[in-house]
């Protein structure tokens, strides 16, 4: 066990959003690589890590919490954000209401998890539009700029063609992982570790249909 | 109804309950059946036979006497018994079907008709009618139903989603103070398996590959007015379980965090060395009443005990149980960090659990509690 579990980072990201917008699909797509088999509403927290190489070397281990999307369990969900470095702020581009929704996610957020916490907005179900453009009720660019104007990060994602999965949580991770080296190296002056330290890195794919 | 322990037993509770090994060894016959009442426990082994007799006997009088039913309810119904004595002992003891014999259709027939009055009011009022809030209730309903208890054929059935939408929304409606909050989707299906076994005179272990075009409709319709009026009664009491910020939830947590400190402190300190939180794998258990970490023969089970201590408070019991659970594990937890106990929390070693673990868990909540009130006398 142990000789497999060996890691250079740990960092604990969160998936929070309205529910139903597809964060334990996204999750058990980036874990297992398939849907969940009985799917359920969340309650409460559920928790997965995942162990990512990076280019340069070495390895990052996410903890990931996929947490309840329901209002009334705001109040004790956001006690799970603690020491959270990260999180994909998920809606879904189907439903208006998801995406003006995140305002108050980020809202929790700021409140709860580390001051320095990265953030990527998802906007998921793209499949949806992709076989029928009429249901889009978010508009690519719109929530892209609201994720610019307070500075997060941003894509789009499929759990169903698993389109841009893998992106949204190893781009946010590598995110953290250069966040938390310059912050460092800032701090100890120590040029050693700028620079160059990028896990691979892919460009993000707008459309989907590519890979499924 | 939170009352500390008496500073005095906490010597007594000291060491893990011995029973423990006994549990992971699995059913003892004799222990199962502890019963709320000191004579049941006193008394020699009971065959199912002479329970189910008791049962029928209970049923038989012209007035249904509660207490005594209660007392058999809690120790279960046997697995020899017909598929109606648990529906009509539920009904019973939930105040739904009247204890007078002779009451009892026109009862029932009654509520199912108040029942059909409501559906009229709350649903089938034209959606333009309906509010903000109402109109995001249903969309919640709706998203949460087809994600119901996956074990059983009919609960992906159309039929069956209809049957759920409409219990749950009117539930929803009529407690403002809660709404629908998600799990409580699951706290209807026991009723709804419970009762279709013994419409259909079928076990419900027999019930996963049902299709739903075999009930007749008119059972359908039974079915949801009893399952809806029993659900109302089950959650009456725990009302703030549901309400913002889920009071009720939060203080079961703190005090299983309270008990499992009191009876085995090493694993109370592996837990919280390791940063594990009991709500991190807690709160599941109290939302949903541990559904979600038991096959739905076994929550069927827990649930003959929970419905006869409804009248007394089952959510306090509850955390007893609770408690029992996550120090049968210790063993296995123990050995594991943080992490692996995580995973291992989330989805329990319990598919193959049978009713009579179930029974172990109780009779040992049963003493815990009892030890940790000044009166084991609970049940006025
Ligand atoms: N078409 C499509 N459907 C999706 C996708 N992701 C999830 N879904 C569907 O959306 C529903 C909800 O998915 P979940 O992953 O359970 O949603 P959640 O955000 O975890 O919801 P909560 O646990 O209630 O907060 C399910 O019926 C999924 O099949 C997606 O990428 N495309
Ligand atoms: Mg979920």
């Amino acid at each position: 066990m142990a000789g497999q579990d060996e890691y250079d980072h740990l960092y604990k990201i969160i998936l929070v959003g309205d529910a139903t917008v597809g964060k334990t699909h996204l999750l058990s797509r980036y874990i297992k690589g398939t849907l969940p088999k009985a799917p359920t509403a969340t309650i409460g927290v559920e928790f997965a890590t995942r162990t990512v190489p990076l280019a340069v070397g070495g390895t990052v281990k996410a903890q990931i919490w996929d947490t309840a999307g329901q209002e009334r369990y705001r109040a004790i969900t956001s006690a799970h954000y603690r020491r959270a470095v990260g999180a994909l702020l998920v809606y879904d581009v189907t439903k208006a209401q998801t995406f003006q929704n995140c305002t108050k996610w980020l809202e929790d957020l700021r409140n709860n998890a580390e001051p320095d916490i990265v953030v990527m907005v998802v906007g998921n179900k793209v499949d949806l539009v992709e076989k029928d453009p009429s249901l889009r009720q978010v508009p690519f660019e719109q929530a892209q700029a609201w994720a610019q104007s307070k500075s997060l990060m941003f894509y789009e994602s499929s759990a169903v063609t698993s389109f841009n999965v893998k992106h949204i949580f190893e781009d946010l991770l590598q995110e953290i992982y250069t966040q938390r080296t310059k912050v460092k190296s800032d701090r100890y002056n120590d040029n050693s570790t700028q620079g160059g330290m990028q896990l691979r890195h892919n460009p993000p794919q707008r459309q989907a249909g590519c890979c499924t | 109804m939170w009352s500390d322990p008496s500073a005095g037993r906490s010597a007594s509770l000291a060491a893990p309950p011995s029973s423990s090994a006994q549990a992971a060894s699995g059913p003892t016959p004799g222990t199962s059946d502890p019963g709320p009442s000191s004579s049941s426990s006193s008394g020699p082994p009971k065959k199912p036979l002479v329970k189910l007799q008791r049962f029928g006997a209970c049923f038989a009088k012209e007035a249904v006497d509660l207490n005594e039913l209660r007392e058999l309810l809690w120790s279960g119904v046997p697995d020899e018994a017909d598929p109606s004595v648990r529906a009509k002992a539920w009904q019973l003891m939930l105040g739904y079907l009247p204890v007078h014999v002779e009451r009892q259709v026109t009862g029932l027939s009654k509520k199912r008709r108040e029942y059909r009055e409501l559906v009229k009011d709350y649903f089938e009022r034209s959606p333009e009618m309906r509010s903000d809030n109402e109109n995001q209730i249903l969309r919640q309903i709706r998203v949460d139903i087809p994600r119901t208890n996956p074990g059983f054929k009919f609960f992906g059935d159309a039929v069956m989603h209809g049957i759920m939408e409409r219990t749950l929304f009117i539930w929803a409606l009529r407690n403002p103070a809660s709404g629908y909050v998600q799990g409580i989707n699951d706290l209807i299906t026991p009723f709804l398996v419970v009762f279709l076994a013994s419409y259909l005179n079928k076990r419900d272990e027999d019930l996963h590959e049902l299709e739903i075009s075999e009930v007749p409709s008119e059972v359908l319709e039974h079915i949801e007015a009893d399952a809806y009026w029993c659900l109302s009664k089950m959650l009456a009491d725990i009302q703030d379980h549901y309400t913002f910020g889920q009071p009720g939830i939060q203080r079961m947590v703190l005090r299983l965090k309270e008990i499992v400190k009191r009876i085995d402190e090493a694993l109370y300190d592996h837990l919280t060395n390791n940063g594990l939180e009991f709500l991190q794998f807690s709160f599941r258990w109290m939302n949903c009443f541990l559904m979600r970490e038991f096959p739905m023969r076994c929550v069927i089970r827990l649930w003959d005990t929970y419905i006869a201590e409804q009248a007394s408070g089952f959510s306090n019991f509850h955390v007893y149980v609770c408690a029992v659970f996550l120090v049968y594990w210790a063993p296995q937890l123990k050995m594991m960090d943080f992490q692996q106990m995580m995973l291992f929390m989330q989805k329990f070693p319990t598919e193959q659990w049978r009713p009579q673990q179930i029974e172990t868990l109780l009779a040992e909540a049963y003493v815990l509690k009892s030890l940790f009130h000044s009166s084991p006398k609970h049940l006025s």
